[in-house]
C-alpha cells in the first residue's frame, strides 16, 4: 500500500552516532525520528516502523512518540506548514481569528492540506511566544509574531513564491528600556 | 519493630513496603487506579493522595521530640503524596481521607477532572458494577461536575484484537494496560497515543493486538475502556454468580473463576495465586466456558444397530453391569485420563480393581513447543500428574493405538477423555470391542463409543487436580446438574438471580442442567447392581481415600486447598511406567 522507506549507511552512521549519545536506546527516538522527518517529509507509520526496527524497539512505543508532538507530521503535509498557536495568550490576542482567516483563505480546515500540495494549516498548542501573540510557526521553522490578518495575507503571498520569512527579533518591554 | 500511625492508628511493620499496599493489606480503603500489585508505579491517576508526614526524632537521644502539649512533632511533607509509589518509614505519619479534610477534597478533584471526559454511560457499559471508577466516585466523587463543555471524544468500538474492544472516551489513561504488555506479556503492542486531553492507548498501526494474554488487560482496566469483544453485552455483573474454580484446558492449572448465570457458564477470570498464575490467565483458557455450556452429553447414550440413541440411567448401568458379567476381568482395557479430576481417576482405578483388574493405562495430552514462558505449559491436560500419583501407566499415543488394537481385549472403559483424537487407530480395530466411555462433551471418541456415559464436568464437581508443578487444587461446583441444587448444596454459590429468580420469569430457566453425574458416583451406583462393596458418599470420602492410601497425597484435605490455594506436593510415585 506505502510506499517503501529505508535508511542509507549514512543515516545508518548517523543513526549509531545518535545512539552512542545515550545509555539506553529509548531516548533516541526522538533525534532519529528527526532524521527521518528530515530525509522522507514526515513520519507515516511506514516510516515509524522503521525507525522502531532500526532501533530495535515496539513500533507502538515510537508510534506513541511521534503523536505527542504536534512537530512530527505522522501523514504527508503540504509543503509549507502553518503551525497556528491556539494556546491561551495567543487565544486572548485572536490565535483563533487568525486560524479562521487562514481556514477561510486556502479553503481548508485545521489538520488538512491544500490539493497542490503548497499549504498545511495545524492548530497547535502554546510554541513559547506569549509574547508575540497571536503567532504561527511555518515547518517547524520561523516564527511568525504579532499577527494580522494582513500579515497573514502578505505571508501567504510571499510563500507562495517560496520565499520563507525571516527571523524576526523582537525585544521584550524589560529590554527594550535598558537598551 | 518500625511503627507507621495511620489515621491516628499504629502500626507495626517488618518489610518496608509502600504505604497503599499496606493500607490496603490491612483491610483499609484508599481510592486508586493505576497501581496495580504486580506491574510497576507510575503513580499518573493521582487518586491515592494521602497527608503523610515523618515525626521528628531528637538526633542525640533518638526519642521523638514533643511539642508544649506533649504531643509528638511531625515533619509534614509539603504537599500531599501519592499513596502507592510513597515507601514506608519508621515513624511515619499517614492521614487518609477518614482524618483528613484535605485528602477528602483532593480525591473529590482529582475524581471530578478524571471524570469531565468520561462518557458516564454506565448504563450500556460493560464494567458497570464491578467498576473502580465508578465505585469510587459514588465513595469518594464530587457531587456533580462543574465542566459545562462539550466533551473530547475519541475513537469508540475500536477492533484492537480478536479478543478486545477499546473504547477511547472510557479510558482515563491509567497506562496498566501498557505497563501489562511491556512487563508482564512482554509484546509491548499498547502503548499511548497523542497528548493532553486527547490521548488514549492503542496498538502501532497496522498492527493487531494478538497478545496470547490479551484479556488481562480487560480484567485490569479500571473503567470500561477495553472489554472482551466475546463476552461484549452478554451478561451484568451483577446476575452472575462467583464460583472459584480451576483452569483444565492447561497443565499449569491457573485459578480461576467461573461466573454462571441461569447455570450458563458466561465468562472466565483469573483469580489471584501467588505460587500459580499471579494475577493472570492465558486468553486459550477463557475460552473453556464452551466447553461448560455447549455440545454437552446430557443423559447416557447407547449404540443400537450402528445408531446412537438415548438410554435411561438404569438401562446404561444394567448394559454396563452385563457387559462386564460377560467378559473375563483380563479381557478388560481401563483408560484413565489426565483431563479427569483425581477423584474420578482414583474411583475409576478402585473400582476396577475390586473385579480384578488392576492395570489403569492412559496417555498424556502433551504437545511439545506449545508452551511458552508465562503461563502456558506443553501439557493440555490439568492431570497429569494425578495419573501418575495413582500409579496409572503411561503409555505414548502409538502404544495406546496398539492397546485398543489388541484383539485380546474385549471391552475398553475410557475416562472423562477425548482420547481417540490424539489416538491414530483404525474403526476396525475398535469393532470387536464393547467402548464404553465417561464423557462431559460430545467428541470423536464418544461417536465411535458403543456406550456413553455423562460425567460432571470441572464446573459441575468437586474434584482435584495435581498440576506440572506438583499442586494439588480443587474445583468448586458452579453450574447445576439435573441432580444437584445450589440451594442445598452448601457448597455452591448463589447469585442474586438465583436467590431470587424463578422458573416463571424470563431470566431464570431450567434448560441448562446437563443430565449428568460424577464418575465416582456413577461407579457407586453400577456397584450397587452389581452388588459390589463400593460406597463413595461424596468426593470428599473419596480423597479420604486416596489420601488414606496414597503416603505422597498424606494429610490433603479440601479445607488446606482453600485456606492454603492448593497445596505443593512431593510426588514420590514412580514416574512413566510403560508396557
Amino acid at each position: 500500500m506505502s510506499k517503501e522507506y529505508t535508511f542509507d549507511k549514512d543515516d545508518l552512521k548517523k543513526i549509531e552516532e545518535i545512539k552512542s549519545r545515550y545509555p539506553e536506546v529509548t531516548p533516541a527516538v526522538m533525534p532519529v525520528l528527526w532524521l527521518a522527518q528530515d530525509k522522507f517529509g514526515h513520519v507515516e507509520p511506514a516510516v515509524q516502523k522503521l525507525v522502531a526496527d532500526t532501533l530495535g524497539l515496539p513500533q507502538a512505543h515510537v508510534q506513541g512518540v511521534a503523536s505527542f508532538y504536534t512537530q512530527y507530521y505522522k501523514k504527508e503535509k503540504g509543503k509549507f506548514v502553518l503551525d497556528v498557536c491556539t494556546s491561551f495568550s495567543c487565544q486572548i490576542c485572536g490565535g483563533y481569528e487568525i486560524l479562521d482567516h487562514l481556514e477561510n483563505k486556502l479553503g481548508i480546515k485545521a489538520g488538512e492540506t491544500t490539493e497542490d500540495g503548497m499549504f498545511s494549516i495545524q492548530s497547535v498548542e502554546c510554541l513559547g511566544a506569549c509574547g508575540y501573540a497571536p503567532m504561527l510557526q511555518v515547518t517547524n521553522d520561523k516564527y511568525v509574531n504579532n499577527l494580522t490578518t494582513e500579515k497573514v495575507d502578505s505571508l501567504i503571498e510571499n510563500l507562495k513564491q517560496g520565499k520563507m520569512p525571516e527571523f524576526e527579533s523582537i525585544p521584550m518591554p524589560q529590554h527594550e528600556t535598558e537598551s | 519493630m518500625a511503627e507507621i500511625i495511620i489515621d491516628d492508628k499504629k502500626f507495626e511493620f517488618e518489610e518496608v513496603g509502600k504505604v497503599l499496599q499496606f493500607i490496603l493489606d490491612n483491610g483499609m480503603d484508599l481510592p486508586f487506579f493505576c497501581y496495580h500489585p504486580s506491574l510497576s508505579i507510575p503513580a499518573n491517576c493521582r487518586q491515592c493522595f494521602i497527608e503523610a508526614g515523618q515525626m521528628v526524632k531528637d538526633r542525640e537521644s533518638g526519642e521523638y521530640e514533643l511539642d508544649e502539649d506533649g504531643n509528638p512533632v511531625i515533619r509534614w511533607f509539603p504537599k500531599l503524596m501519592t499513596a502507592c509509589s510513597l515507601d514506608m518509614a519508621d515513624g511515619m505519619v499517614i492521614k487518609t481521607h477518614v482524618t483528613s479534610e484535605k485528602v477528602k477534597v483532593a480525591q473529590a478533584d482529582t475524581l471530578e477532572l478524571i471524570l469531565i471526559n468520561h462518557p458516564l454511560d454506565c448504563p450500556i457499559c460493560d464494567q458497570a458494577g464491578e467498576c473502580p471508577l465508578q465505585i469510587q466516585t459514588y465513595k469518594y466523587g464530587p457531587e456533580g461536575s462543574r465542566f459545562e463543555h462539550k466533551k473530547v471524544h475519541k475513537p469508540k468500538r475500536i477492533q484492537l484484537g480478536p479478543r478486545v474492544i477499546l473504547d477511547a472516551e472510557r479510558c482515563i489513561n491509567c497506562t496498566r494496560c501498557v505497563r501489562f504488555t511491556d512487563e508482564v506479556s512482554k509484546t509491548h503492542q499498547l502503548s499511548i497515543v497523542s497528548r493532553g486531553d486527547k490521548n488514549y492507548p492503542i496498538t502501532a498501526e497496522g498492527q493487531v493486538f494478538d497478545d496470547p494474554y490479551s484479556l488481562n488487560t480487560v480484567d485490569i482496566c479500571p473503567v470500561g475502556a477495553l472489554t472482551s469483544a466475546d463476552f461484549r453485552f452478554k451478561a451484568r455483573v451483577w446476575e452472575m454468580n462467583q464460583t472459584p474454580s480451576i483452569d483444565v484446558t492447561n497443565g499449569k492449572g491457573v485459578n480461576i473463576d467461573l461466573w454462571t448465570r441461569d447455570n450458563l457458564v458466561m465468562r472466565i477470570t483469573p483469580r489471584f495465586n501467588k505460587e500459580v498464575n499471579d494475577h493472570w490467565m492465558p486468553d486459550i483458557g477463557r475460552e473453556a466456558y464452551r466447553l461448560f455450556n455447549e455440545n454437552r452429553v446430557s443423559k447416557p447414550i447407547i449404540k443400537l444397530d450402528g445408531d446412537q440413541v438415548r438410554s435411561s440411567w438404569n438401562n446404561a448401568f444394567m448394559t454396563v453391569s452385563e457387559k462386564i458379567s460377560s467378559v473375563k476381568s483380563d479381557e478388560i482395557l481401563l483408560i484413565g485420563s489426565p483431563y479427569a479430576s483425581l477423584e474420578d481417576n482414583y474411583a475409576f482405578q478402585n473400582w476396577f480393581n475390586r473385579l480384578g483388574v488392576s492395570d489403569v493405562y492412559f496417555t498424556p495430552h502433551i504437545e511439545k513447543g506449545y508452551g511458552d514462558d508465562l503461563l502456558l505449559v506443553d501439557d493440555h491436560a490439568p492431570n497429569t500428574n494425578g495419573c501418575k500419583a495413582l500409579g496409572f501407566k503411561e503409555v505414548d499415543a502409538k502404544k495406546m493405538a496398539k492397546l485398543l488394537s489388541d484383539e485380546s481385549y474385549k471391552a475398553v472403559f475410557i475416562l472423562g477423555d477425548d482420547l481417540l483424537s490424539r489416538v491414530d487407530i483404525d474403526d476396525s480395530a475398535l469393532e470387536s470391542k464393547y467402548l464404553v466411555s465417561f464423557a462431559t462433551n460430545h467428541t470423536e471418541t464418544t461417536k465411535k463409543s458403543d456406550l456413553v456415559i455423562p460425567i460432571t464436568s470441572s464446573a459441575e464437581h468437586i474434584g482435584s487436580y495435581i498440576n506440572v508443578d506438583e499442586r494439588i487444587q480443587r474445583t468448586i461446583p458452579a453450574k447445576e446438574t439435573m441432580y444437584t441444587n445450589r440451594k442445598l448444596d452448601l457448597e455452591m454459590s448463589m447469585g442474586r438471580l438465583d436467590h431470587f429468580g424463578t422458573k416463571f420469569d424470563n431470566w431464570v430457566s431450567d434448560k441448562n442442567r446437563v443430565d449428568c453425574i460424577p464418575a465416582w458416583e456413577v461407579l457407586v451406583r453400577i456397584g450397587n447392581e452389581m452388588n459390589l462393596e463400593f460406597n463413595f458418599a461424596s468426593p470428599q470420602d473419596v480423597l479420604e481415600d486416596i489420601t488414606d492410601k496414597i503416603p505422597a497425597l498424606e494429610n490433603v484435605s479440601y479445607d488446606r486447598m482453600d485456606k492454603e490455594n492448593g497445596i505443593a506436593l512431593k510426588l514420590s510415585a514412580p514416574k512413566s511406567v510403560t508396557t
